[in-house]
């Protein structure tokens, strides 16, 4: 059985958001990109979680190859963090552009699947934390003409009578839901499904060796127009939040809590 | 001459019977673009249209108001509504089709425009058309930290889903249209979901997106010993607790009480924010509040530009008072 897991190199979301809250976040001159360049570029987090569903699956008992794929200018790096973590393959699909168009990135990916032997489970993040799109693993799974299943916190391997499926544990706005579902099909992973596994020492080492595969859009034989954009980044920029909070008076936390809950009478905000 | 190609509003209601969530909002928006390219708008609903259907949808501007009634569409099932939405747009041609926001529409919105091979934009904030009849559309990325504006050219059509809190709903100018309803055939009889539920999702109490007040909890509570300080002051205000991702990550407190981006988009009337720094991913799901109360010890604190009231101050020695204040 393989299984391919989709990765996706990120900023530090955490990084970002610092620099947010302190209101220091600057795009450059091209209009486009975050000035930041001190911020880490690593792994998008729900994906290392999907890569860790993986990891959970051979650790159970399946007997799979695991591969991780990722498009990108230079995903050697995060590649590498996957080789480290366990994966038995990795491969890089080029792309100059920094941030290529979700449509592009899927079409590259399905013809990547296709092309390399095909996989039994496909795992993906829900989301990359700097788009927030999620809409490749959709893209994959209509691509590819196989299902999906989202934001998934357990997954389990079905095996029986040469059948395979898993049990899929999703959480949703009612609560968790458990769904089954025959492979292939596609899996996003949400964060639910715990913290991931750190590389050793001796897997970091071993990893340093490991090439990934490259794979281009010409080795994939996909025309220019297929992989023509869609949905094109012009520019960048940071909100502005229009701050008209009322701070409410008192000397003491009793004063200021009565002088809220008065306030919020006031306005009907409460009875 | 061809007819332009029309804008259409796709909803439906997440529990039978009820108004389908952000339906306003994502009629405003498509009445604005519709018009501004000088063609009409469609409200597509599936399953059953809400009681004050046609006057909603005249309110808001819509040319007609399609429907796709049919047994299959009773409960939400991705793989079957792909396929009325699928068949729909293949049919009626649209330019655009614009979702709100949520679970399902995530689920689905993708899904539609990769088998349109349409072009597909999520966490929308706005869409705005130029003079040569080009969109232009804004999205929120870094949970919110940024928003980024796209171009969409070079597809035939559209997917677009509206975020819940990026703009007000507002009725169309020059007062109500009448608009007429279509019931839309679809043929869904040998359509199956290929995923089986084998245990369904059991809401266990109310709901945080349906409720009216939330009162959250972050990082300044100190500790999990004091969330029940966040419980004590919901309840007192008739309202339910949640919290930031922070503390569902250290595990004080369940993942279904966590509010934001990868967890509940809420729409209450009152929020009030404790010991919440008040980062754009939180914000992405509480700030369609229509009121917002922050206390925070740091007068500096993001939360703040956000919210209406504040006090500045140590959470934990504000809350005990004002569970005293609220319950007198």
């Amino acid at each position: 059985m393989r299984i391919v897991v989709c990765v996706k190199e990120v900023l530090d979301p955490d990084a970002v958001n610092n620099y947010a809250l302190a209101g220091r976040l600057e795009i450059g001159e091209d209009g486009k990109s975050l000035t930041q360049t001190t911020i880490p570029r690593l792994m998008n987090g729900f994906d290392e979680q999907a890569l860790e569903a993986a990891l959970r699956l051979r650790d159970a008992g399946a007997e799979c190859r695991i591969g991780v794929v990722s498009v990108g200018s230079d995903p050697a790096t995060i590649l590498k963090h996957a080789a480290a973590l366990g994966a038995d393959e990795i491969a890089a699909v080029m792309m100059e552009e920094p941030s290529p168009d979700y449509h592009v990135v899927a079409t590259l990916l399905s013809s990547y699947l296709s092309t390399s032997g095909g996989a039994d489970i496909i795992l993906c993040g829900r989301q990359a934390s700097d788009d927030d799109q999620g809409v490749v693993p959709a893209l994959i799974c209509e691509a590819l003409g196989i299902p999906l299943v989202t934001n998934a916190r357990a997954v389990e391997l079905m095996q029986a009578a040469g059948e395979t499926a898993l049990r899929i544990t999703r959480v949703t706005p009612d609560g968790d839901e458990v769904v089954e579902v025959s492979c292939p099909a596609v899996v996003t992973v949400s964060n639910e499904l715990g913290e991931p596994r750190y590389p050793t020492a001796a897997k970091k080492i071993a990893a340093r060796r490991m090439k990934p595969e490259i794979v281009t859009a010409e080795s994939l034989s996909l025309s220019a127009e297929k992989l023509r954009p869609r949905v094109v980044a012009l520019r960048q920029f940071v909100p502005t939040v229009s701050g008209n909070c009322e701070f409410v008076d008192g000397e003491t936390p009793a004063e200021l809590a009565s002088a809220l809950i008065a306030r919020l009478r006031q306005e009907s905000v409460i009875s | 001459m061809t007819e332009a190609k029309p804008v259409v509003v796709c909803t439906w209601s997440e529990s039978q019977g009820e108004f389908p969530v952000g339906a306003e909002e994502a009629l405003t928006l498509g009445r604005k673009v519709a018009n501004a390219l000088g063609t009409r708008l469609h409200w597509l609903v599936l399953g059953t249209l809400p009681e004050t259907g046609m006057e909603t949808a005249g309110r808001f501007g819509a040319d007609g108001v399609d429907q796709i009634e049919d047994a299959a569409l009773e409960a939400f099932s991705a793989d079957v509504y792909l396929n009325a939405l699928a068949g729909y747009c293949r049919q009626e041609s649209p330019m655009l089709v614009v979702f709100s926001q949520s679970v399902e529409t995530r689920l689905v919105a993708p899904r539609l425009a990769g088998r349109l091979e349409a072009g597909v934009l999520m966490n929308g904030v706005d869409i705005v058309a130029g003079d040569d009849g080009g969109l232009q559309a804004t999205a929120s990325a870094y949970g919110g930290d940024t928003q980024v504006v796209y171009e969409l050219s070079g597809a035939a059509c559209y997917v677009f889903a509206l975020a819940a809190n990026a703009l007000q709903a507002e009725p169309a100018e020059g007062g109500p249209t009448q608009p007429g309803c279509r019931s839309i055939s679809s043929d869904l009889g040998g359509v199956e979901d290929r995923i089986r539920v084998v245990e369904e999702a059991r809401t266990e109490g109310p709901r945080l997106e349906d409720a009216d007040v939330i009162v959250s909890g972050g990082r300044g509570l100190g500790g999990p010993e004091n969330y029940g300080l966040i419980e004590r002051l919901a309840e007192a205000l008739g309202g339910l607790a949640g919290a930031s991702r922070p503390l569902v990550d250290e595990g004080w407190v369940d993942s279904s009480q966590q509010v934001g981006l990868t967890g509940k988009i809420t729409r209450p009337a009152l929020y009030l924010a404790a010991g919440i720094s008040g980062a754009s991913q939180h914000m992405a799901g509480c700030s369609a509040a229509k009121t917002i109360v922050a206390i925070n010890k740091d007068p500096d604190a993001a939360i703040f530009r956000y919210a209406r009231f504040g006090i500045v101050g140590d959470c934990l020695e504000i809350l005990p008072e004002l569970i005293q204040a609220a319950k007198q």
